[in-house]
């Protein structure tokens, strides 16, 4: 079973669980909040010990009020994983933790051995612009973010409705999400120019239907980033959600 | 109790089939639906029905800041509050607000109301606001330093008027070296304050604690109003002092005609069209625009808006809006607003589609016959302002 401490990173209370054996693997969630141990972090915790943080503001991870945008969330998995006594890890970012994880191996190429991006934020391209994520009705997001609305994972990914007894983590989230990432909207517009930066090999990994963050996305980080990899599957934005099996796979394959 | 004439000059005009083709007329909705041939006979008119209430006798008016919607299409309540300082003789002017985490520098604000307040001879009531929900998506401010930005730009707009300059501000948001904004106001040591709110603990708090004046959000039930100015005078007297009903606003739509039958008849679509279509998409919440809990507490008092609601009976019960003959006006008036304990009405006479003549016929009846019973309620002084 996986184990939730507090750490204190640079004066903010940090929730981590760690679940698995095995070499460490750093995931960093996404936007949605997916820090409840999921389907798809117990499976790659049978080949690793996985290393699954919330971000200042998310869950219970304090310290929102001193972070400014995504190169805070960067530093803060900087001092993290000094606080770990970890480096050359493999890290595995999900949308807004797939554009920390770039960040982070651009700001410390040494603490990233390799790289798995998984519908990143993070880009802007004007001819496939992003869709709007802060938007209140659930169904709507639930069209958004899933291939197929009535995909049997949407309840471990969304709340039902103000209800849900998940219902104040998720605007937590909302919150924190928007703290980086409103203006400029889910990305960093000096990005591209530091992509180059990135030393270690990375896949990315695409839902082909992804609305939120269209695919064009994905082809520009493998284009961009030296040696990456571009695999494209079958699903919308919630890949690790919708093609649990098939993420895991074709991640253990890459880290392998 | 002080009678005030509040005016949101909204679009009177949305397609025909706005109802089904459009989810809010906020933000989103096209800015090609705004006719600006037909702006200029509204806004005329509207600030028309603005003198008429200084004329009426009524104790002043006020205008508010709201972005991209038909709901009220007055972005610069200044622009308003300029051309009535000129065109009304003896009425306060009540802008409420100026959204501050709007203004680049905010000083802007601490400038504007200054001018104001010098060209109409003390005449301004100067409301600072933190803005809606919706205007952080139309202004792309990031939602989640809303109330620290606010705070920022309120104590820099009341040092700007208080403290002699020029003086250096070096805050989180803003660092301005040489602040010493010319003019300064008239009133001193500044105009009276209010602030509006939607009944969030934090901003009861604060305007209690620095006695300024709390004018209550409306469109929600008449319970919601009396929560939230009981937890003023709490916090008041938290702060150790009685709060004043002039301390307090209550914001509500009102039609008199000669009876409440013709009343209703003229009223009612108005109020419908209003209700049904501009308040579509107001109550936006943007993530951390307000804590989660509060976020949580809102969406379930909105199961109690005015939106939400379906018939004559339920405005009449929870006083949405105040309809009806004189005399029927004005036992409700008098009763809910001493039960509310307030010493400001803020009066919606215009709402929604709500047609020139019938919005002066209904201005003219209730000065006539409504406001003199009102006005004749006296209070307690005035609180005392504390910069």
């Amino acid at each position: 079973m996986p184990n939730t401490s507090f750490l204190t990173i640079s004066g903010k209370k940090s929730q981590l669980t760690v679940g698995g054996s095995g070499p460490p693997l750093l995931y960093l969630h996404s936007a949605g909040g997916e820090t409840d141990w999921m389907p798809f972090h117990e499976k790659l915790a049978k080949h690793f010990t996985v290393y699954l943080p919330a971000h200042p503001g998310f869950a219970d991870s304090q310290g929102l009020d001193q972070i400014r945008d995504i190169a805070d969330y960067a530093w803060h998995y900087v001092d993290l994983l000094a606080e770990l006594k970890l480096s050359r890890v493999p890290v595995v970012g999900f949308s807004l933790g797939a554009w920390t994880a770039v960040e982070l191996a651009i700001l410390r190429p040494a603490l990233v051995s390799k790289l798995v991006l998984v519908d990143a934020a993070g880009l802007r391209l004007p001819d496939a612009p992003m869709a709007e994520l802060f938007i209140d009705d659930l169904a709507k997001l639930r069209r958004l973010l899933f291939k197929d609305p009535n995909d049997p994972s949407v309840p471990l990914a969304l709340p039902k409705g103000l209800e849900d007894s998940r219902i104040l983590q998720w605007l937590k989230a909302r919150e924190a999400t928007a703290r980086v990432g409103w203006n400029p909207y889910l990305h960093n517009p000096r990005l591209p120019q530091h992509l180059r930066r990135i030393e270690c090999p990375t896949l990315v990994l695409w839902g082909r239907h992804d609305r939120l963050i269209p695919l064009a996305h994905g082809e520009y980080y493998a284009e961009h980033i030296p040696g990456a990899r571009l695999e494209v599957l079958d699903c919308g934005h919630m890949l690790p959600f919708e093609k649990t099996d098939e993420f895991v796979e074709r991640t253990m394959a890459f880290l392998a | 109790m002080r009678c005030f004439a509040f005016h949101l000059m909204p679009w009177d005009r949305l397609p025909a089939d706005f109802a089904t083709k459009y989810e809010s007329a906020w933000t989103w909705l096209p800015n090609a639906i705004y006719d600006p041939q037909h702006g200029h006979t509204l806004y005329n008119r509207y600030l028309d029905e603005l003198c008429l209430a200084d004329e009426l006798g009524f104790d002043g008016v006020c205008v508010n800041e709201h972005h991209q919607n038909a709901y009220g299409t007055m972005p610069s309540p200044n622009l308003m509050a300029a051309i009535l300082a000129r065109q009304t003789k003896r009425v306060k002017i009540a802008v409420i607000g100026n959204a501050l985490p709007l203004y680049n520098p905010p000083t802007r604000v601490a400038e504007e109301f200054a001018m104001i307040d010098v060209i109409s001879g003390g005449r301004l009531i100067a409301g600072l606001v933190v803005g809606g929900g919706p205007e952080y998506y139309s202004f792309t401010i990031n939602p989640t330093h809303a109330r620290t930005m606010f705070a920022e730009a309120m104590d820099l707009v009341l040092r700007a008027w208080t403290e002699p300059g020029p003086f250096e501000h070096y805050g989180e948001y803003w660092k301005l070296k040489y602040v010493n904004p010319w003019p300064r106001p008239l009133q001193q040591p500044h105009p009276p304050v209010w602030i509006p709110g939607a009944g969030s603990k934090e901003t009861i708090e604060l305007v209690a604690a620095r006695r300024f004046g709390y004018m209550g959000i409306p469109y929600f039930h008449i319970d919601f109003f009396q929560r939230n100015f009981d937890m003023f005078r709490d916090c008041a007297a938290k702060s150790g002092y009685e709060a004043s009903p002039y301390q307090l606003g209550w914001l509500c739509p009102i039609y008199v005609a000669p009876t409440d039958e013709q009343a209703w008849a003229e009223y009612e679509p108005h109020l419908w069209y209003f209700a049904k279509q501009l308040l579509k998409g107001l109550v936006v919440l943007p993530p951390g625009y307000t804590s989660a809990r509060s976020i949580v507490g809102i969406h379930t008092a909105l199961s109690k808006f005015l939106s939400t609601v379906e018939t004559r009976k339920q405005i009449e019960e929870g006083a949405y809006a105040i309809v009806g003959s004189p005399a029927t006006v004005k036992q409700k008036l008098l009763e809910y607003g001493q039960r509310l304990g307030v010493g400001n009405l803020l009066g919606l006479f215009q709402l929604g589609t709500l047609p020139g003549d019938l919005t002066r016929k209904n201005m003219q009846l209730f000065a006539r016959e409504v406001m003199p019973a009102l006005q004749s309620v006296e209070h307690a002084s005035l609180p005392q302002l504390v910069s």
